[in-house]
């Protein structure tokens, strides 16, 4: 249950035909910090070329570059962010942001932290957590860098929000995941089945956590960078028949949710996900749920 | 705690009206806290709100959000050229010919924010020797900047 060639069929399996892929470098630029057009014009004249990456507002491919775009004043400066194209797109699914309460449950080394920070133009309140002590220096000095006002930062197991006494209106679950061939040149001789059915039940661990945290009528965004159906489709069809969720149309790029893994049909409301092969981008997955409301209300 | 963190704005000549009731201390590191979160804030956070600075040894290390705050208002600044800019966020100190502008202190001994083109923050030094006289040699010396989150990776 491992190996290249095993994965590769799963693949076509689910309807996609492998080929090697080379994500292309990309950043954002934050908005709340700065204005697209002079920073272009600014990054041009020091030898970065970039490219609208169509299906963001403020996300760039770099085209090309005389310098480390991780090394510029520009950079250092907090004006913008390196974030790979795909990944910026969770932040964008919730609907109205400004002045809500908001958790990133899994938010080292903080990239999304920033971006959620940047649509919330600095208003409201982000709780981001993290299991593992180490990465939060990254994501403070992330914060620091980029002017972030409106973040408290916690060591805590997502599996375990609930500690906080906090109920939140939107929560963000890009979940620890087994990654894709894309973003990690190892992944075929790495990575088994086993471990995607693991990395699974710890994410549906976190979405019931996420889900006792959540306000009614509240947004979650589920994501991951894996392609495996365990940890995307099948794990959401597991959180709408066990938990008070329902999937909302995400309205962003990408194709439509596998309604048919192997053979096992889902629920109608999964092609409302978002699935994303490899290309320009890593593979990705996308998925809005909103907490139903009581039914005696 | 506001007194470490005004001294230091005093230090560059600049005034800042912080709001004691928002303002956190842990272990060593100081931050501001917004209206929202002061209330909900639990004691056992990594970091909070705008990170001001935090205390090493009995001395004060300034932010970056600190000094970039310090240089909208008042303060004593000095505007670098683009070259000049460069250098300083690679740790290299300011000779004369790099300095664009001045705007408030001169003197020898006092601390400056250093500025690029583009009226941002990139760091603070302080000033060698008085930036009216025709001296050759470093300027202003390199106290802290901005490329400081590259080394801070390493």
């Amino acid at each position: 249950m491992s190996g290249k060639q095993f994965f590769i069929d799963r693949y076509a399996q689910l309807g996609w035909s492998y080929r090697e892929t080379k994500p292309r470098q990309a950043l954002r630029i934050n908005l709340s910090v700065t204005n697209q057009k002079p920073l272009l014009e600014r990054l041009k004249d020091n030898g970065v070329l970039l490219n609208k990456v169509p299906f963001l507002d403020s996300g760039y491919w770099v085209s090309r570059s005389r310098v480390s775009v991780g090394a510029t004043a520009e950079y250092l400066l907090g004006l913008y962010s390196i974030q790979e194209a795909a990944a910026q797109i969770p932040a964008t699914v919730f609907s109205e942001l400004n002045g809500k309460r908001v958790l990133d449950a899994c938010a080292a080394p903080g990239g999304k932290t920033v971006q959620l920070a940047d649509l919330m133009k600095d208003t409201g309140v982000i709780a981001a957590l993290d299991i593992d002590r180490r990465r939060l220096s990254a994501l403070s000095n992330h914060l620091e860098r980029c002017h972030v006002r409106n973040t408290m930062v916690y060591c805590h197991d997502a599996r375990k929000a609930r500690r906080l006494k906090m109920q939140f209106d939107r929560i963000l679950l890009d979940v620890p995941c087994s990654g894709n061939f894309a973003a990690d040149k190892e992944w075929f001789a790495r990575r088994t089945l086993r471990d995607v059915e693991r990395n699974a039940e710890i994410q549906r661990e976190i979405l019931s956590e996420a889900e006792m945290c959540l306000k009614e009528d509240g947004e979650i965004v589920y994501s991951t960078c894996s392609l495996e159906p365990e940890e995307d489709e099948l794990n959401m069809d597991w959180a709408i028949k066990s938990l008070n969720l329902e999937i909302e149309e995400a309205n962003c790029a990408g194709g439509n949710g596998l309604t048919e893994v192997f053979g096992r049909k889902l629920g109608i409301s999964l092609a409302h996900c978002r699935r994303i092969w490899p290309g320009d981008t890593q593979g990705f997955f996308v998925c809005k749920l909103k907490k139903r409301r009581n039914s005696s209300d | 705690m506001i007194e470490l963190i005004q001294r230091f704005a005093s230090k560059v000549s600049a005034k800042l009206i912080l709001n004691p009731k928002l303002l956190v201390e842990k272990e060593g590191r100081f931050f501001l806290l917004n209206k929202d979160m002061k209330s909900i804030l639990r004691n056992d956070f990594f970091y909070a709100g705008s990170y001001l600075g935090k205390l090493k040894k009995g001395k004060f290390f300034p932010s970056f959000i600190l000094l970039a705050n310090l240089a909208t208002g008042k303060a004593n600044k000095v505007i670098v050229k683009e070259k000049a800019a460069w250098l300083f966020v690679c740790g290299r100190d300011l000779f004369p010919e790099g300095i664009k502008e001045v705007q408030g202190s001169r003197r020898k001994g006092d601390f400056t924010l250093v500025l690029n083109v583009f009226g941002e923050c990139i760091g603070f030094g302080r000033i060698l020797h008085d930036l009216n006289s025709t001296e050759a040699g470093v300027s202003v010396q390199n106290v802290s900047d901005v490329g400081d989150f590259l080394r801070r990776e390493r």
